[in-house]
């Protein structure tokens, strides 16, 4: 469950204060994937900053599971924009970060898992530099899930990829958000994508972001929506809202 | 692995031929000194070797002795400027107050305080180890402060959203981002190290035996060319060996840099 209350995001102050979010409410459940779609350069990052711990808000709070965030989280965990692998590490070193990181003994079987979920298996000992850009974003996730986190704040995980990986990679997150059930937002600037992964789909507004409109997306959850008349109709309908207010 | 194997042999045979024309210019030069000045000037590399395999024993205690000091000092200004370094260049708070004060001393060659270091430290060991520490630690202050001064700032939000504490940061990301920087500047101050190495040991050990360090055995048989040159050539192989040392080290240290630049190819 997140929680964000009219929450204001600035960087720097005086004359060069930049204002990233204003009064910005959004409200996901549990278990719930939500969408996040806004211009380039809106603020979107800056908001999973601030649920990730990282990035203190100017106003109003973030609150998960009830808790305002102070700080990070153990049952938080970040897909960073391009992955944001350790090029020294090997894959299996870079899945196992986080838990190794956090103090967590007993990591092996869980990162061979989750790198056996991801398709990664026989791979664990080469290096981001010998990986192709699909398979990175795919060991971002796995460094992100081996945490088994409640909630799972993804910043443009496909972005820059070529559509045949992406929509692999979205249909393999919609298999493992059915599977192991958390509350995920997920940050994209394809329309797309957004309509494939979000039951809601929050639109923000160009920089400073706040909510513009909340389109609700019952027929999400499969991978056959994808193509349908419905889901071209809802990404028409996010094309002009995001065409409008930018 | 056949491929690695092959390009060592290949690295091995190149340094060979380079040896056979250093030998090959030293040689020539040689007999273009008896022809200019119409006497021998310069040992030739047969009577150095001579020289230098009559005289083996004591050659091969005083490059035992440089290379041990020259370690040591290199082991010492890593220890020290290697911490310090990173620190000033990713904390940007220490950046602004020290980077002036290390950019003040850089350029400062130790030599020229060799009189206050005597003064300080007497003529034992430790003056000879800290001219040559001097030295390299502020290479490696700068190259360290250099590297880490642009560290991909994703890579510090991967660990830091994960929790990492200070020395987790610099243990999983400062250190390993910057360390093929440092080491290739390391490298490349190998040169200045073994000048250094050479003063240290002839200016600051005049009353010690021929043994006593490469730089001490040239100083020691200045009436006697051909060992003071094999000398010489005992410091050019220290120096070579230390630059291989170094090389090797970044290569089973930072082996993802290699990887990545194979498939580059
Ligand atoms: N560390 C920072 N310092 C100053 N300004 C920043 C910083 N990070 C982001 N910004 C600014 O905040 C705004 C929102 O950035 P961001 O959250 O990354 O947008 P998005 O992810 O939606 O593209 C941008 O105008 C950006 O220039
Ligand atoms: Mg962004």
């Amino acid at each position: 469950m997140i929680e964000l209350a009219e929450l204001s995001i600035a960087y720097g102050r005086g004359p060069s204060k930049v204002s990233a979010a204003e009064g910005l409410s959004l409200f996901v459940d549990s278990y719930e994937l939500v969408a996040v779609v806004g211009p380039s350069g809106c603020g979107k990052t800056s908001v999973l900053m601030v649920l990730a711990g990282l990035l203190r808000p100017s106003q109003g709070q973030a609150r998960i599971y009830g808790e305002e965030v102070r700080g990070i989280r153990r049952d938080v965990a970040l897909i960073l924009q391009d992955a944001g692998l350790l090029p020294w590490k090997t894959v299996w070193q870079n899945a196992e970060l986080a838990l190794r990181i956090q103090g967590q003994k007993d990591s092996r079987e869980r990162v061979d898992e989750v790198l056996h979920q991801l398709g990664l298996t026989g791979f664990e000992s080469r290096f981001p530099g010998e990986l192709s850009e699909g398979m990175k974003r795919r060991v971002g996730i796995a460094r992100a899930l081996a945490l088994q986190p409640r909630v799972l704040l993804m910043d443009e995980p496909m972005a820059n990829l070529d559509s045949l990986t992406r929509e692999h990679i979205q249909n393999l997150i919609l298999t493992l958000w059915r599977e192991m059930g958390f509350t995920g937002l997920l940050v994209t600037h394809d329309m797309e994508e957004a309509v494939f992964l979000g039951q809601r789909i929050a639109v923000f507004s160009p920089r400073p972001a706040r909510v513009v409109e909340i389109v609700d997306n019952p027929g999400m959850g499969t991978v056959e929506y994808r193509g349908t008349p419905e889901f071209m109709a809802k990404v028409a309908h996010l094309r002009e809202v995001l065409g409008g207010s930018s | 692995m056949r491929s690695a194997l092959s390009s060592t042999v290949r690295w091995v045979l190149l340094y060979l031929l380079a040896l056979g024309v250093v030998i090959g210019g030293w040689g020539g030069i040689c007999a273009l000194l008896v022809w200019v000045r119409g006497r021998p000037v310069l040992p030739t590399p047969g009577e150095t070797f001579t020289a230098a395999w009559e005289n083996l024993p004591v050659l091969a205690q005083a490059f035992g002795t440089s290379a041990l000091r020259f370690l040591i000092a290199l082991v010492v200004s890593f220890l020290l400027g290697l911490p310090l370094g990173l620190a000033i260049g990713f904390e940007r708070r220490l950046d602004t107050f020290l980077s002036p004060l290390i950019y003040i001393l850089y350029p400062m060659p130790p030599v020229a305080l060799l009189l206050f270091l005597y003064l300080a430290f007497g003529l034992g060991e430790v003056v000879r180890l800290v001219v040559v520490v001097i030295a390299l630690f502020f290479q490696v202050v700068v190259a360290a402060q250099g590297a880490a001064k642009y560290i991909t700032p994703s890579h510090v939000a991967a660990v830091r959203s994960a929790g990492a504490t200070r020395l987790q940061l610099y243990r999983h990301v400062v250190l390993p981002a910057t360390l093929p920087n440092v080491l290739t500047a390391a490298r490349v101050s190998v040169g200045l190290g073994i000048t250094m190495l050479y003063i240290a040991e002839t200016k600051l050990g005049v009353l010690l035996g021929p043994e006593a360090g490469l730089g001490r055995l040239i100083e020691y048989y200045t009436f006697r060319g051909d060992i003071s040159l094999a000398g010489v050539v005992g410091l050019a192989l220290l120096g070579l060996l230390f630059y291989a040392l170094l090389e090797l080290l970044e290569r089973s240290l930072c082996r993802w840099k290699f990887v990545g630049a194979q498939r580059g190819r």
